[in-house]
């Protein structure tokens, strides 16, 4: 399990912030093997700070980073795939070259690396371009090249900043699917992302951050229940003003009447509904994660 | 294989197969070997075309056994006269008595061709003069020429050397921090292993061109001759040029890329450089003037100083004969340079590589815990 507890990080400061910025504040969740975790939240929230403090590219001022049971070291690290935010490789180096020296930097030997990379290369449809420079590729391409830069060396744990922006749908299936592989090997994998659907339909846990605090945590199962319900009823061709007094709004679209609400006495309402005209749908329906988080952040 | 030379290994590939160093190296080859033969060509043994009307050759081979002389006869005094004005020979000498010449005569062959004739005159009057015995009280100046020449060629090769790659070096360190991959390599390697296998690598690189710079130079000498004239002692010289191309190099390399760190764009590189390259230039301009005045106090002094030495005392050692004492005395101080630039640059490196975006403050590096 990567434990993450009670981070807090603040950046010096200059002649205009005395004091600094405050970047995290006290930051903590843990990935279980095999666990997907989205980690969500507004720009300037404390994702990639949180995740360069994992990776030990930055030293966090108090907290704890710990990896099965032990604290997490650089040996450790080695073993971890990562992607940061701000996209970096060798533009002028050829892929295949690429991919197999970040392999060999993550310790494997020459033979092995080359497996890998190829292994890779095919599954990430990039093969063909083996020999091209990076800086010959799509912007699509590079990500996917970008990658393989941190699954080559079969990570035990993947940190990822980001690695959905920027794609075409397509692009995306590809590496929700290679990542979702990874996972039901048992990798616990961290992403983060502003795409909360993409969020909602992938992650088992997700993390909400806002001014570098966690506002809520949990798998997407359970912070879904445990927000307000919101009750939706459609009726069709309603007589006017069936709705005068009912709690919550409605909403006009063509000759159908939607009413959304969070309170109220639903079995009033439906009685109301039924009298006023030809009733299409109610029922209960959970917030969507953006809900959860434009209400968690606000 | 460790990080470092790893890191060292992809900077050497990367490098020894771009087109930029395959040209540059083949450039710098045909230079080399032009300037060795350069004295050949245009200094060389001087050589005369002369004739003769009615009368004997001079004996002048005997005279000047560096020059080399061409005769030929003529029938009469108006051929002679032709093929002077065409300038098929130098000078015709006409029944002993007389020499034709279009304009006036070259000095050197005008003296010898007097002094031989005058000599051969008294000779055949039986009066023979014993030639002038020259001895030099003064210091072996008989490699001088090709010493400065050779100190002035090494002045130019370690200056282009020493800027060149140091320049990559810290090119190569803005490239990994601009483009951010420097987090996934730092994710891996620790800082001084990502530092110090670049300026192994790059630094094969120059020792490369070095290497080949020398043996061109020196297999070109020896093909035109002119190897002949160099000073004893040109292995341990050789030597010398590359240990204090190493060090040098390791010196300016390892800031360069301390301070490179500490900018984020290709743009910033120049203006973070500018202060070691001044240092290099100092170096160049005290190393050229050593050329001529190997043995001033100016040059004395600053071939102990590190980082100058680094360039002055290769140059001193190749302009004029330096005690090995001063040599290794030079050579400790610069290592000690060396290691100090080693841990001061490893550490603003370590802490400024990360801090992307606008250029870090030295001083802020420097005094941040």
């Amino acid at each position: 399990m990567l434990e993450i507890s009670e981070l807090h990080k603040r950046f010096a400061g200059g002649p205009d912030a005395p004091d600094g910025k405050l970047a995290l504040d006290g930051i903590g969740f843990a990935v279980r093997p095999g666990e997907m975790y989205g980690f969500v939240g507004a720009n300037g929230a404390g994702k990639t700070t949180t995740m360069r403090i994992v990776m030990g590219v930055l030293q966090a001022d108090s907290g704890s980073v710990s990896w099965q049971g032990r604290p997490l070291g650089y040996e450790d690290r080695r073993r971890f795939g990562y992607m940061p935010e701000e996209r970096g490789l060798y533009q002028k180096m050829r892929v295949a070259e690429q991919i197999e020296y970040f392999g060999r930097l993550h310790g494997m030997s020459a033979a092995v690396a080359k497996k890998a990379t190829e292994d890779l290369m095919e599954r990430l449809g990039v093969a063909e371009r083996r020999n091209d420079p990076v800086q010959a590729l799509s912007l699509g391409n590079q990500q996917r090249v970008q990658l393989a830069v941190a699954l080559v060396h079969d990570p035990e744990v993947l940190v990822l900043d980001e690695p959905f922006s920027g794609l075409d749908p397509i692009a995306v299936d590809a590496l929700a699917t290679a990542l979702q592989e990874r996972c039901a090997g048992g990798v616990p994998v961290i992403f983060s992302s502003h795409q909360l659907e993409l969020v909602e339909r992938l992650c088992d846990s997700v993390g909400i951050v806002s001014a570098g605090r966690m506002v809520a945590t949990g798998t997407v199962a359970d912070l879904r229940s445990a927000g307000n319900d919101t009750l939706r009823v459609v009726v069709r061709n309603p007589a006017q003003g069936w709705a005068d007094g009912l709690p919550g709004t409605v909403t006009v679209s063509g000759d159908r009447h939607i009413l959304r609400t969070t309170y109220g006495d639903d079995q009033e309402i439906l009685r109301r509904a039924v009298k006023a005209g030809h009733v299409e749908h109610f029922g209960h329906e959970r917030p969507t994660l953006t809900e959860i988080f434009k209400e968690a952040v606000a | 294989m460790n990080g470092l030379m790893l890191v060292a290994r992809r900077e050497i590939v990367t490098q020894v197969r771009t087109k930029a160093f395959v040209i540059g190296l083949l450039i710098t080859a045909a230079l080399v070997a032009a300037i060795s033969f350069a004295p050949k060509l245009f200094g060389g043994p001087e050589s005369y075309a002369l004739g003769t009307v009615d009368s004997q050759r001079l004996p002048l081979e005997a005279a000047a056994p560096d020059a080399e002389f061409t005769w030929r006869a003529f029938p009469d005094e108006a051929a002679a006269k032709q093929a002077v004005l065409a300038g098929d020979v130098d000078a015709v000498l006409v029944g002993g008595t007389k020499v034709l010449t279009d304009g006036k005569i070259d000095d050197q062959l005008g003296v010898l061709l007097q002094s031989v004739n005058r000599e051969a005159k008294l000779g055949a009057a039986g009066v023979s003069i014993p030639p002038l015995q020259v001895v030099s009280v003064g210091a072996d100046t008989r490699y001088q020429a090709a010493r400065t020449g050779l100190a002035t060629v090494l002045v130019i090769v370690l200056f282009m050397m020493l800027i060149g790659q140091a320049t990559m070096v810290a090119m190569g360190v803005v490239e990994e921090k601009g483009s951010r991959i420097v987090e996934i390599l730092l994710a891996t390697l620790r800082p001084w292993q990502l530092l110090g296998g670049k300026i192994v690598g790059l630094g094969v690189v120059g020792l490369i061109n070095l290497v080949t710079i020398l043996a061109v130079g020196l297999a070109a000498s020896m093909a035109s001759g002119i190897s002949a004239d160099f000073p004893p002692g040109m292995p341990g010289l050789v030597a010398g040029v590359l240990v204090w191309f190493v060090l040098g190099y390791a010196f300016f390399a390892t800031l360069a890329g301390a301070f490179a760190s500490l900018v984020s764009r290709q743009e910033e590189v120049n203006s973070v450089l500018t202060p070691l390259i001044m240092v290099i230039m100092v170096s160049y301009f005290v190393s050229f003037f050593a050329t001529r005045d190997p043995t001033g106090t100016l040059a004395t002094v600053t071939s102990y100083v590190p980082p100058f030495s680094s360039m002055i005392m290769p140059v001193r050692m190749a302009a004029a004969e330096v005690p090995l004492w001063q040599a290794g005395l030079s050579m400790a101080a610069m290592v000690v340079a060396v290691l100090a630039a080693l841990a001061f640059g490893a550490k603003v490196y370590q802490r400024a590589v990360l801090r992307t975006g606008a250029r870090v403050k030295l001083g802020d590096v420097v005094r941040a815990r």
